[in-house]
């Protein structure tokens, strides 16, 4: 009950913010909706299906990358037109590496998706004429359902029609994912979380299901990338660093794993919190650790699985 | 008609020689127990009849298919289930949603990413009536790790059974189980097999009250070679068998 | 030097099961406190030649930071490995600023000093000999591990430990001792290894999460839970580098994942697999 109230203040707040907070606000929700919906599929893999994957900015940098290149190289502004081919490519991506990584377990897949991860890194970082190389390639301002909105300036257009985008983004993201996990598919994944053995026995097919999975967060990923591109204008090679596949899992561990939405809380806790904490003091990276540390002893459930009983999606 | 066979299957872990050559057959309707002492090969003999192990000579024929080292997932697909001996759930799922998992395969539906799993009526419909036949039709909702021991054990055959075998392999179902209890589960999986229409039970037990009482066939295992093969009083009237794989006292 | 620290990433992974992300940082901290402690020495009047020394015993003294660390990660022993993971993660995220805070964030060097030793001419090119040196130092300490795990007491029941946990565990070893030695042994291994590399580089706050992705090639290629792999793959990966940047460098960082890849794929276990280190 509680929870459902307070979801629902939480869905005013997010739909009122562009005309009750401040624009810096606002524009700081951008980056989060975008991870929001890159962990909603993080977390199918992990929370569901339970692989930890440590590449995941792997698909991030993809879809960011994809935005760059269709709307300074291509020519291509619709911002449908790139989120639809940034899905696209990373279901093709997800091919060959997510059949690769789903025949090992635990640390050898955490292992393989952050080899992978790196490996497109140093990919971007390298070959810099198509990529740009450290440099990264700049993100122009896409066109939303063929409205240019050419009239607003920078902020007036992430504020406004983008800012609305987005959450419609997310929230069309979260009923799709919500329901997958809901699905008979959602419950083959649990089981596969569970006992992966017992899961092969009963005839499940662990292998195919779990590179469904794979694909699935590879795409979420890559859309959240190409969303996460446009307010920075930029895509570059750091969003395929190890580290930031480490950001994206400690999101996730802070909104909570257990429950579909933890994401998206966690996502927005985060950059608030980054944003807070890097205004206070310039050894946030510390701060951050900590909270990580305390996080992960002492509440790993997240902050939803503070607030609920303890219940798996 | 000889639903599952082995012919002169030889197994080696390296130089180890698990099974010498062992050839056998079971039928439609046949109740079989495999009998061994410890290290005769009885794990190794059901993990290559369940598709686990590819044995390094020899065939194993599953309705006429070879499946040799098939994979657990393939022989569930052509009919065959396994429960184990040491209790295997899924901590985390509820009873309803365990037995589940098993319908959903066994129709196919499990890769359904955007049915809603709660409307699945013809589903849970399934679920609710194995857990019936297993006594944990009250228990659908609880999660499988807060269950007792004995209910663990037959929420691993439940799931098993779920899958409609034609076969299905049960290991040592009444271990860790008081001996009270043991003729109760006993009935119930015979009770539940007869009710889902699977036509062989193949099972590795150590009680022999239970072997004797309740197989229609009896394979005693030693050293991995066939001793004997045959009905419970056969197998009685053999003093081999009698001494090296009962013991004594059961004469 | 990526010998060092992929040993001592080795050591723990063997035997605790913890797969530390933060052994990059222990490096970083080697690095830093070695720099720190032969300016300091010299200032004081240290021969220049015996600098090395100083440089040891910075990198030593902060290995102190092992058994507190080691306690705080096996709070959540018995969790799944992801959490040790991430744990180890945040002690990266933490370290990292503690140097930040220490050392500023300006890249910081010795300059010059170990040119004191000279330069050599080895097939070609000219090599300061103190780079020799390191590589020296590198199979004397690997020397010196085989023959601690193979011919002492310490070795032998760190090997047991690594084989079988609860059989140890029954034989009355006391795991807790062991672990913190372990740990801070693996500590040092990496904070030695920064110290070390330090006259040649420079000490960068990004040090501490580059050398980590070398550092987890290495393993990967030697195989978890061998020394000798440790050596091996720290070799390859070397040649690697060395050999990419000479002849196709956009494929330098490259080369190596695909060869991670390729080894995580072909041989999991890597090249000289073992649960034994």
């Amino acid at each position: 009950m509680i929870a459902r109230v307070a979801g629902a203040a939480a869905g005013l707040a997010l739909l009122l913010a562009p005309v009750v907070a401040s624009p810096y606000q606002v524009t700081l929700l951008l980056p989060a909706f975008a991870y929001a919906i890159a962990l909603l599929g993080l977390n199918l893999l992990f929370g569901t299906t339970g692989l930890l994957s440590l590449g995941h900015a792997l698909f991030v940098a993809l879809g960011a990358y994809t935005a760059a290149w269709l709307t300074t190289r291509a020519g291509v502004l619709s911002l449908e037109a790139i989120v639809l081919a940034a899905a696209a490519l990373a279901a093709v991506i997800a091919v060959p590496v997510g059949l690769l990584c789903v025949r090992y377990v635990k640390i050898s897949f955490g292992m393989l998706t952050l080899a992978f991860g790196m490996l497109f890194y140093s990919f971007l970082y390298k070959f810099y004429l198509v990529t740009g190389g450290d440099e990264g390639i700049r993100v122009l301002r896409p066109v939303l359902l063929g409205q240019p909105f050419a009239g607003l300036d920078k902020v007036g257009f992430l504020t406004g029609p983008f800012y609305y985008y987005a959450l419609a983004l997310l929230v069309l993201a979260a009923a799709v994912m919500r329901r997958i996990v809901r699905s008979p598919f959602g419950l083959s994944l649990r089981a596969i979380r569970e006992n992966p053995d017992k899961a092969a026995f009963v005839g499940v097919s662990v292998r195919r299901y779990r590179f469904y999975a794979f694909a699935i967060a590879a795409v979420f990923g890559a859309v959240g990338g190409t969303l996460l591109a446009v307010p920075t204008g930029l895509a570059d090679p750091q969003l395929a660093y190890w580290t930031h596949s480490g950001n994206l899992v400690f999101m996730l561990l802070l909104g909570g794993f257990h429950h579909f939405l933890g994401p998206v809380v966690g996502a927005v806790v985060f950059i608030f919190l980054q944003d807070a904490v890097m205004s206070l003091t310039a050894y946030w990276r510390f701060v951050f650790g900590a909270l990580l540390a305390v996080v992960v002893i002492f509440f790993p459930g997240g902050l939803l699985g503070l607030l609920a009983r303890e219940r798996p999606a | 008609m000889t639903l599952l066979e082995a012919v002169d299957v030889r197994m080696f872990y390296g130089s180890f020689c698990a099974l010498d050559g062992v050839t056998l057959q079971i039928g439609r309707g046949e109740f079989v127990s495999i009998i061994g002492p410890n290290g005769a090969g009885k794990t190794t003999l059901v993990n290559v009849l369940t598709g686990l192990l590819a044995p390094t000579s020899g065939t194993v024929r599953f309705k006429g298919e070879n499946v040799g080292g098939v994979g657990p997932v393939r022989l569930a697909r052509l009919g065959m289930a396994r429960a184990f001996q040491l209790v295997n759930v899924f901590p985390g799922l509820t009873v309803g949603e365990t037995i589940a998992v098993a319908v959903l395969a066994r129709l196919g539906r499990g890769a359904r990413l955007f049915a809603a799993l709660a409307g699945e009526r013809r589903v849970w419909d399934e679920v609710r009536s194995v857990a019936d036949l297993f006594g944990l039709g009250g228990a659908l909702d609880r999660p499988a790790r807060t269950l007792p021991q004995g209910d663990k054990k037959l929420l691993d055959v439940a799931s098993a059974f779920a899958l409609n075998p034609e076969v299905i392999l049960l290991d040592e179902p009444t271990s860790g189980v008081s001996t009270a209890d043991k003729h109760t589960i006993m009935e119930v999986l015979v009770h539940a097999a007869a009710r889902l229409g699977i036509h062989s039970i193949i099972q590795v037990e150590h009680d022999m009250d239970i072997v004797f009482g309740y197989s229609d066939r009896i394979v005693a295992l030693h050293q991995g070679r066939v001793l004997a093969d045959g009905p419970p009083a056969a197998l009685q009237a053999n003093e081999t068998v009698m001494a090296t794989v009962v013991g004594r006292a059961h004469a | 030097m990526l010998f060092l620290v992929a040993a001592g990433l080795q050591l723990v992974f063997g035997v605790q099961k913890i797969l530390n992300l933060a052994c990059g940082s222990f490096y970083a901290l080697g690095a830093y406190a070695g720099v720190s402690a032969v300016t300091w020495a010299l200032g004081h009047g240290l021969p220049a030649p015996l600098f090395v020394v100083a440089l040891l015993a910075g990198g030593l003294a902060l290995a102190v930071i092992g058994p507190p660390l080691e306690r705080l990660l096996r709070t959540i022993d018995g969790r799944d490995e992801s959490f040790q993971l991430l744990l180890t993660f945040a002690l990266v995220l933490m370290l990292e600023d503690v140097i930040r805070f220490v050392w500023g964030p300006a890249p910081v060097q010795l300059r010059g000093a170990y040119l004191v030793y000279g330069q050599v001419s080895v097939a070609g090119s000219t090599v300061p000999v103190y780079n020799l040196f390191v590589i020296a130092a590198g199979g004397v300490i690997a020397l010196g591990m085989g023959l601690l795990l193979t011919r002492t007491r310490f070795g032998r029941i760190v090997r047991a430990t690594a084989e079988n946990r609860e059989v140890a565990a029954a034989l009355g070893v006391d795991m807790h001792r062991v672990y913190r030695r372990v740990f801070t042994l693996g500590v040092a291994l990496g904070t030695v290894g920064g110290a070390l590399v330090i006259p040649a580089t420079a000490a960068v706050n990004e040090m501490a999460i580059d050398v980590i992705v070398d550092a987890f090639a290495v393993v990967v290629i030697g195989g978890l839970g061998s020394m000798r792999g440790a050596f091996a793959g720290a070799l390859i990966v070397g040649v690697l580098k060395a050999g990419a940047i000479a002849t196709w460098p956009e494929v330098e960082m490259l080369a190596i994942y695909v060869v991670v890849i390729g080894v995580l794929v072909l041989r999991p276990a890597g090249l000289f697999a073992g649960a034994t280190p």
